[in-house]
């Protein structure tokens, strides 16, 4: 079907977009039929709606990215810009091994369909990593959910155990173990909640598989096979749909466009895929391989030809329909799930089929699936534009060069600093008592214990879980069996810091994930960063956005890699959310939220953030500084208060990191925790606790240096990021002696007790002691209750 | 000395098979997978059999009830009858159950389903460490010499052992003759959540059948057969044993507490030479 573009006015054009769902601009519609020098067909403006949206096409922040993010580094193999990057990981017996990672948003769809939003969130990233050639080691899942407390309460509770569920049941199910994640309960996601993934991969050096359609089909028939699920409606206009604002009221409207997932059927593809690639490897022939995402086949098609320098023909009737009468345009363009597409010699297809239909027998594992050849690569022509065409029979439906697809738009947005003095009143500490202050921070939705909820979730699948979540700062995995090297994985973002310092909040999102590392031994590799944001079109939001990336990137460069000096933190992969706010224009905090990946040598010398043993030291390794902006105890007292966040000093932050890896070098430490959230006191109780909440083990802190100098409060609760590390006494001196040779920061704070109480002596209302039962009771009754259907 | 030879079952939805190969090799075994549908004749090279976790056929209608009608299941259950052993994990367990081949009291009959997680005020997917322990007087291959509580991880949904036969419930739940019960670190049976994490009665962990030739358990032995896996801050000997190892490099190769289970099969070799 032509849409007569040329011929309609503004309004005209207007309802035709309308009528077919799309979201381009008419400027938008107008430039398509005017660079394809026609009036375009309904698939073709589809397709290029998809391809133009902000999720595909970066256009409003490609800028940006570019100037502030570093990407480059000895260690990265591929960088942004593949469905995952690939950072090198561990040599062994003379072969290189690479981990891949990819991270990406779900939140529109989260929102709306809360199970199979989330669901779809963990199948769509894992998708990511399989198509480099990698195995999927593990998937972490950073959530922002609305206020369980406030006048949407009852709905964001909801959402939660939806999202829970969802991350559940596909996770679990695909036999991906979960490593890891945060949960930030905020107002500012009551309308539009975020869930983020993150999904990391194995595989040899060599071993990887490209997106692309390769050279050697310069020399040879090459064929395009698709496989998996049959096409159906499902996700049409996803793309779309996640680069508009969410409205509620339109957003039942809009549950076509989430996408269904089947995990079942996926893991037994993830089967098939392993011996299909095997099975070329052995023949020794060169193929590409990609993920189907938004846009589906015409995306994943034009994608591949034109970054290998191909054209590509291809015709919808043969590919698998759920239904015959499918439109052109959804069959083309829809975002149906479960679905790979490879291009490989014509001289192997029909094995590549076979492995699939007879020895998975994919057909009986889901009614119509399977893989079958829907076209043929067209191998470039001098000094002629490369042909991208789809029909479907005798109907040409696309019929356009394929660069003018993949190549997009871009815009300058204009933006503007957001005002934000700090609040003239002081926080209501006044007659507030340090214990009952604590127990009040360990019992609110944002301190208490998580365990209920990640117990939902597999950890240990696959039998490569070093540390699970809970035991220490960041999981820890085995990538390759038989060696005894692991990977560190974590999630970090503050939005409370991002609200007050969009910033500073970037920084922090890198320095928190990077310290969690640190925590397990572990030597910081590399990150990627999923960047969530409001409406890009307001000039206020944009600078918030390029303020948090230009924060990220600062913080990777002044970081750096610290077994190469000089070198930038690498960011490797990463994802931009816009448009994270309903009609009413609420739009959420900046929340940049960043994973990060680090090398440890040998996952047994690792440590859990438990207290170990009596008698042995309690340290506290980084600057001390008085800033309660953002922090939890802020949020609790008067939520809208806004003061200055704590500021970093990175060759300082880089003296620490090196001590607490040299502590573990050197067999000094016993436990590792990072103080965030909640300030120095909650630190050193999570310790005690430990992951089940039932330790025996307290301890004896003395804080009167910075109470003397800020006050109780300060003293026990300021977020000024440091570590606690235990030390044998024996190896105190030792270990004060590396920390000034490092110049490092470094304070005994007190010591480990076998007692099971907290004891905190030199503050102004005098010394409070707290027994660990009871700080338990407060940690780890909240969790349990929100996700409890009975009382909500 | 040839190996024991391993045969590990594949039903489309397992999602446990490689490390099922891996923990049989850790032992000393030679382990293969035998695909849902190749010829079911293959079962006959192998002297035991694992049943992997997973979910099988999407759990449909009931966890591992689709894998148990199948042609495979109904050969592996002629080769057990006929006195070779087999170990179901976690999906496994459920396909065993399913299969009647556990507690296995007639051929075919089916006395025992997995019904959902369920403790006061908690239900659904549980994944955490737990203590196990095997009964004394309850005969079973994979038992032998598991004399002291271990400490074990699950991960499951439906994982309470019931039956709508009271006299055979009240046998399930007798002290002294579970196979293996959840238990506190000290090796007391579990009572109640989270030593008991699912709500089984009579703190079932596994089940054996037929003379005991035949596992069904909930529990991942594979993920608890390497001590890295352990968590340091488990109670016990165990978590000991993986702080003390932290002070050292080299901790790959130390064997776990769910090993022992696993190298019960290598006792298969001395019956095969004699």
């Amino acid at each position: 079907m032509i849409v007569p573009v040329s011929r309609l006015d503004d309004d005209g054009l207007r309802a035709s977009l309308r009528e077919l769902s799309l979201t381009l601009s008419l400027e938008e519609a107008r430039k398509v039929a005017s660079m394809i020098g026609r009036d375009p067909t309904d698939t073709e403006l589809t397709l290029f709606d998809t391809m133009w949206s902000e999720h595909c096409s970066y256009k409003s922040s490609r800028r940006v990215l570019k100037e502030h993010l570093p990407t480059e580094a000895g260690n990265v193999i591929l960088g942004p810009g593949e469905d995952a990057g690939i950072v090198r990981f561990a040599e062994f017996d003379g072969e290189t091994w690479a981990v891949a990672v990819a991270h990406e948003s779900h939140n529109h769809p989260s929102q709306v369909m809360p199970v199979e939003g989330a669901a779809t969130g963990i199948g769509g990233v894992v998708r990511d990593v399989y198509c480099m050639g990698a195995e999927v080691i593990a998937v972490l899942d950073p959530l922002r959910f609305g206020d369980p407390e406030g006048e949407h309460g009852a709905r964001s509770l909801e959402i939660t155990r939806e999202v829970m569920e969802g991350i559940a049941m596909y996770g679990n199910a695909l036999g991906v173990p979960n490593l890891g994640g945060d949960v930030v309960f905020d107002t500012c996601y009551d309308d539009n909640c975020l869930v983020n993934v993150v999904a990391v991969g194995v595989l040899r050096e060599k071993d990887i598989v490209r997106s692309r359609v390769p050279e050697e089909a310069k020399r040879e028939p090459y064929d395009f096979v698709l496989v998996g699920k049959p096409t159906d409606w499902s996700g049409m206009g996803g793309a779309a749909f996640a680069s508009a604002d969410l409205d509620h009221a339109a957003a039942l409207d809009n549950k076509g466009s989430v996408q269904v997932a089947d995990p079942f059927l996926k893991r037994v593809l993830v089967v098939a895929n392993r011996a299909v690639l095997e099975f070329c490897r052995e023949k020794g022939v060169a193929i590409g391989f990609k993920d189907l995402g938004a846009g589906g086949i015409a995306c994943v098609s034009s994608e591949m030809a034109d970054a290998g320098g191909f054209g590509i023909e291809l015709d919808l009737d043969l590919a698998a329909l759920a239904e015959p009468d499918l439109p052109d345009r959804v069959a083309a363009c829809s975002e149906t799930q479960e679905r790979f597409a490879l291009a490989v010699p014509r001289r192997i297809s029909a094995d590549v089929l076979r492995i699939y239909n007879e020895t998975y027998e994919l057909g009986s594992i889901y009614e119509g699936a399977g893989a079958r050849v829907i076209g043929r690569v067209l191998p470039p022509k001098e000094g002629q534009p490369r042909p991208y065409r789809l029909r479907r029979g005798e109907t040409m439906l696309v019929d356009v060069p394929v660069d003018m697809i993949t190549e997009g738009i871009r815009y300058d947005r204009p933006s503007r600093p957001r005002e934000r003095a700090p609040s003239p009143r002081a926080l209501p500490l006044e007659g507030r008592e340090v214990g009952e202050t604590l127990r009040a921070l360990l019992a609110s939705a944002h301190l208490c214990s998580r365990r209920e909820l990640y117990q939902h979730y597999d950890s240990e699948v696959q039998a490569r879980t070093a540390m699970k979540p809970g035991n220490a700062d960041a999981g820890l995995v085995v990538p390759v069996p038989g060696h005894s090297a692991g990977l560190a994985l974590t999630v970090d973002g503050n939005p409370r810091l991002s609200r007050i310092d969009p910033y500073l909040g970037g920084v922090h999102a890198v320095v928190e994930a990077v310290r969690n590392l640190v925590c397990v031994g572990a030597v910081p590799a590399a990150i990627t960063d999923c960047l969530n944001y409001g409406n890009p079109e307001q000039p206020e939001v944009f600078w918030e956005f390029e303020e948090g990336v230009r924060g990220i990137g600062d913080a990777c460069r002044g970081i750096g890699r610290l077994e190469a000096e000089g070198e930038p933190l690498p960011v490797v992969s990463g994802n931009v959310s816009f448009y994270n706010q309903s009609s009413t224009g609420r739009a959420i905090a900046p929340s940049p939220i960043v994973s990060a990946m680090g090398i440890v040598a040998d996952v047994g010398r690792s440590r859990s953030l438990s207290l170990k043993e009596a008698g042995h030291l309690l340290f506290r390794v980084g600057a001390f500084s008085p800033e309660l902006g953002g922090s939890v105890l802020a949020h609790l007292l008067d939520p809208s208060w806004r003061a200055p966040v704590p500021p970093v000093d990175y060759p300082q932050l880089r003296a620490e990191l090196r001590l607490v890896l040299e502590a573990y070098h050197q067999g000094w430490a016993h436990a590792v925790h990072d103080i965030s959230e909640g300030g120095t006191l909650v630190a050193v109780v999570e310790m005690a606790l430990g992951p089940y909440g039932r330790s025996r083990r307290g301890a004896r802190l003395n804080l009167e240096p910075f109470a003397r100098d800020h006050g109780d409060f300060i003293a026990c609760f300021a977020e000024a990021g440091a570590f606690v590390v235990e030390v044998a006494a024996a190896d105190a001196e030792a270990f004060e002696a590396a920390a000034s040779r490092h110049g490092a920061p470094c304070m005994r704070l007190g010591e480990v007790v076998d007692d099971p109480t907290i004891r905190v002596e030199g503050l102004e209302q005098g010394t409070v002691v707290l027994s660990l039962s009871d700080l338990a009771r407060a940690r780890e009754g909240t969790m349990p209750r929100l996700l409890s259907r009975e009382e909500s | 000395m040839s190996r024991v030879r391993i045969g590990v079952l594949q039903f489309p939805g397992l999602n446990c098979e490689d490390e099922t190969l891996r923990v049989l090799a850790f032992a000393g075994l030679e382990a293969s997978l035998v695909r849902w549908n190749e010829p079911v004749s293959r079962l006959a090279e192998f002297a035991g059999y694992v049943i992997p976790g997973g979910f099988s056929y999407q759990d449909r209608v009931r966890s591992g009830c689709i894998a148990a009608k199948s042609a495979l299941m109904e050969a592996l259950s002629r080769e057990v009858e006929g006195g070779k052993p087999v170990l179901g994990i976690c999906n496994g367990a459920q396909i065993l159950v399913e299969s009647g081949l556990v507690p296995g009291t007639a051929p075919g009959r089916v006395d025992v389903a997995m019904a959902r997680n369920r403790v006061p005020g908690r239900e659904g997917y549980n994944a955490c460490w737990v203590h196990v322990r095997a009964g004394r007087q309850a005969p079973c291959f994979f038992t032998e010499g598991l004399a002291e509580p271990f400490p074990v991880v699950i991960g499951h949904a439906e994982g309470r052992f019931l039956t709508r036969d009271r006299e055979l419930q009240a046998r399930l739940e007798d002290p002294s003759r579970r196979t293996l019960f959840y238990c506190t670190p000290d090796g007391e049976a579990a009572t109640e959540y989270p030593f008991n994490p699912n709500g089984s009665p009579g703190a079932l962990a596994g089940l054996a059948g037929l003379d005991g030739q035949a596992l069904a358990f909930m529990p991942h032995p594979e993920r608890a057969a390497w001590l890295w896996q352990v968590p340091e801050d488990i109670e016990g000997p165990w978590g000991r044993r993986r702080r003390e190892a932290a002070a050292r490099a080299g901790i790959a190769g130390h064997p776990g507490p769910g090993l022992a289970m696993i190298e019960s099969f290598r006792r298969l070799q001395k019956v095969e030479s004699v």
